[in-house]
């Protein structure tokens, strides 16, 4: 097959979707000094976004250098809380460590400013922006993506590039990938609370800068797979919840009465205190993790971000965004190269995901594959919950009746759960392996 | 002859957020172009018969937005005030336009986000103002204009130089493509302040506050004994005199 293009094209590269993958891409090769249209289906970059907004951000400093200096950046995560909650209880393993305020690795953003912001260094960069622009189709002539249609016009470019987010029609269009299993995707609801400065900090024991950051299992989802988050911005709090599709199809719950009790959970409502809702809304996300990976290349095509699948939840860590800018980076290094050498065929781009694996982005979703499957573990949701906070209830409930060892203290309230030991032992060292 | 559009000069009140204290404030929100403005656009590109058509706009948003349906060119009045003083937003816009030559209809879109503009755009000009235009051609050196009157519509003739507000009857037919946006992009694009018009002027109006209207606090009737629900449901309306 011919590999060159030879007709005239209105771009070097046309990206869609100014999410951090898209704009990432978009400003790394208009710095390669490639002319690029990057669209967007909103009405400006991150008015379609909603996401719960911890972004581990080192990557951006390679991609943007002096990002955490200039980004409208929220809060610096310095304490990670890992939350049971249960009717009546909250047990938490909260790590709260100065050094994390030292190397920044963490930082709790508002997609509607960074998203913006992201797209504002692309134009300076000389990336042509044009919001409110759906892409209807990828035009595509001898098995090959020449460009982008929309409202009836055609642009042409030497590569496309897809940053369309969890629910990628022009992936679902080139065919590199199917509808999703619904087990692979969740549906996140979100409320962004206002409150003051001093009383986020109060309430979280914070100072200047600093965040904190909770990932909540248990009574938030009902015991559905998923959870709940809540994560400390400047004025504001991101909280919500996360519930997997097949199990809230299953359960018959509605999600936006499942995050409407978890925020009221007495918990919870103790750090929402007199807040303000300023923002509401729900968003699909993926989970499937490296089950979800599929092609990440056509001829004249690279898919980036939550388009290609690259999502991972540890249980510990939701990480997305810095998966996004991962794979902005290392495609964009690629498509730079097709570019000098006027080589866009499927070969050339396969470039891309030999890169991907070679860095953090494909390593990692390697190392915690195993993760989506141990967390659709039901008994992650509730019952482990329970036990935990029987344990604890044992350990400090000093009724004058005489305590007993942790061990066996622990021991009977397993024995007191619907928990069996045998697979309790057996879910302990799965979570070890897939986490 | 030479028409000039005012295009996006106002922010989309349903885009306001309007917190719990009655606090209004914009967080992102450009000025946008109303529902108005297309119809305003269609108006003058059939005026202008091949002259130039100008768009004039004012602050941050897209600037392209008029060429992109035919502006040949748009002027911006980057520091022009924008929200709580209509007069001065009129007064900046007005000086704009008596920048230019040879004007022959200045077409606005005869917003209900700000009815105030287009009365204080047409008498600093000192022109006369029709509004709730649907429609306006040229005629043996005149403009024929036909406006919404109640539910009946008027024919009017107009010489010289006159600002038409435009009040659409239907969706923009034929909203711009890519590469018209891209094209729009490239045509030129002056951008002006008001120290420029001589309109920088204090400002004589600011906001104090603002606060919701009064309303009597919500009672909420338990509906577990439908009927003792209904008497007390039509008690409480007769109280507040609603039957």
């Amino acid at each position: 097959m011919d590999t060159t293009v030879t007709a005239e094209v209105d771009f070097d590269v046309i990206v869609a979707g100014a999410g951090i993958a898209g704009s990432v891409t978009a400003y790394r090769l208009a710095l390669h000094g490639h002319s690029v249209l990057l669209v967007e289906r909103g009405p400006s970059p991150g008015s379609k976004n909603l996401s719960g907004g911890v972004f581990y951000c080192r990557v951006m400093e390679e991609a943007m250098p002096g990002f955490l200096l200039s980004a409208p950046i929220e809060r610096r995560i310095t304490r990670n809380c890992l939350s049971f909650l249960s009717e009546s209880s909250f047990v938490n393993l909260d790590y709260a460590d100065d050094r994390l305020a030292q190397s920044v690795t963490a930082v709790s953003v508002l997609r509607a400013k960074l998203d913006e912001w992201l797209a504002a260094q692309c134009e300076e960069a000389g990336v042509v922006l044009m919001p409110g622009v759906r892409v209807d189709a990828l035009v595509t002539e001898d098995g090959r993506v020449t460009g982008i249609r929309a409202g009836g016009d055609e642009l042409r470019a030497h590569v496309v590039v897809a940053a369309d987010g969890v629910n990628s029609l022009l992936c679902r269009q080139a065919g590199v990938r199917g509808p999703e299993p619904l087990k692979h995707l969740a549906v996140g609801v979100k409320s962004v609370i206002g409150l003051p400065r001093r009383v986020i900090e109060e309430r979280f024991n914070l100072t200047g800068d600093s965040g904190a950051a909770y990932a909540i299992v248990g009574d938030c989802t009902k015991d559905l797979g998923g959870g709940g988050f809540l994560y400390t911005n400047r004025e504001s709090l991101s909280v919500g919840v996360v519930l997997r599709l097949d199990d809230l199809a299953r359960s018959g719950e509605s999600s936006a009465e499942l995050h409407d009790r978890f925020l009221t959970h007495p918990v919870m409502e103790a750090f929402l205190r007199d807040g303000e809702l300023l923002e509401y809304g729900c968003h699909l996300v993926a989970e499937g993790g490296l089950a979800m990976a599929h092609d990440l290349t056509r001829p004249g095509l690279v898919v980036v971000g939550d388009a290609a699948g690259l999502t991972l939840n540890t249980g510990f860590t939701v990480r997305g965004m810095d998966l996004a800018a991962g794979s902005a980076l290392a495609a964009a290094g690629v498509v730079d190269a097709a570019l000098k050498r006027g080589d866009y065929s499927q070969e050339a781009l396969d470039a891309y995901p030999r890169e991907l694996d070679k860095i953090f982005v494909g390593k990692d979703m390697r190392t915690f594959r195993r993760a989506p499957l141990f967390l659709e573990n039901p008994r992650m949701y509730g019952d482990y919950g329970r036990l935990l906070s029987d344990i604890m209830y044992g350990v400090y409930n000093l009724d004058t009746t005489p305590r007993r060892h942790l061990a066996a203290g622990a021991g009977d309230a397993l024995k007191n759960s619907p928990l069996a030991l045998l697979p309790t032992i057996r879910d302990a060292l799965a979570g070890v392996r897939a986490l | 002859m030479k028409i000039v559009v005012v295009f996006k000069w106002a922010r989309n009140p349903l885009d306001a957020r309007v917190s719990a204290d009655a606090a209004i404030s914009w967080p992102g929100v450009k000025l946008a172009a109303s529902d108005d403005d297309p119809a305003a656009m269609e108006i003058a590109a059939a005026l202008a018969a091949g002259d130039e058509v100008v768009g004039l706009t004012i602050g941050d948003g897209d600037t392209a937005w008029a060429a992109a349906r035919g502006a040949a060119r748009t002027v911006v009045v980057t520091d022009a005030p924008g929200e709580t003083d209509s007069a001065a937003t009129g007064a900046a816009l007005a000086a704009a336009v008596r920048r230019m030559t040879g004007v022959g209809a200045v077409l606005i879109g005869d917003s209900a986000w700000d009815y105030a503009v287009v009365s204080a755009l047409a008498g600093r000009l000192g022109w006369p103002a029709v509004a709730g235009v649907t429609a306006a051609c040229p005629e043996r050196g005149e403009l024929r204009v036909t406006r919404r009157l109640g539910a009946a519509t008027q024919a009017l003739s107009a010489a010289g130089p006159v600002v038409l507000a435009v009040t659409a009857n239907r969706a923009e037919k034929n909203v711009p493509g890519m590469k018209e946006v891209l094209a729009a992009r490239k045509k030129p694009v002056e951008k002006i302040t008001a120290a420029d018009l001589n309109t920088a002027s204090r400002y004589q109006v600011q906001t104090q506050g603002v606060r919701f209207p009064d309303t009597p606090p919500a009672r909420i009737i338990d509906g577990g004994d439908p009927p003792t629900a209904c008497e007390q449901l039509i008690a409480a309306l007769r109280t507040d005199g609603v039957i």
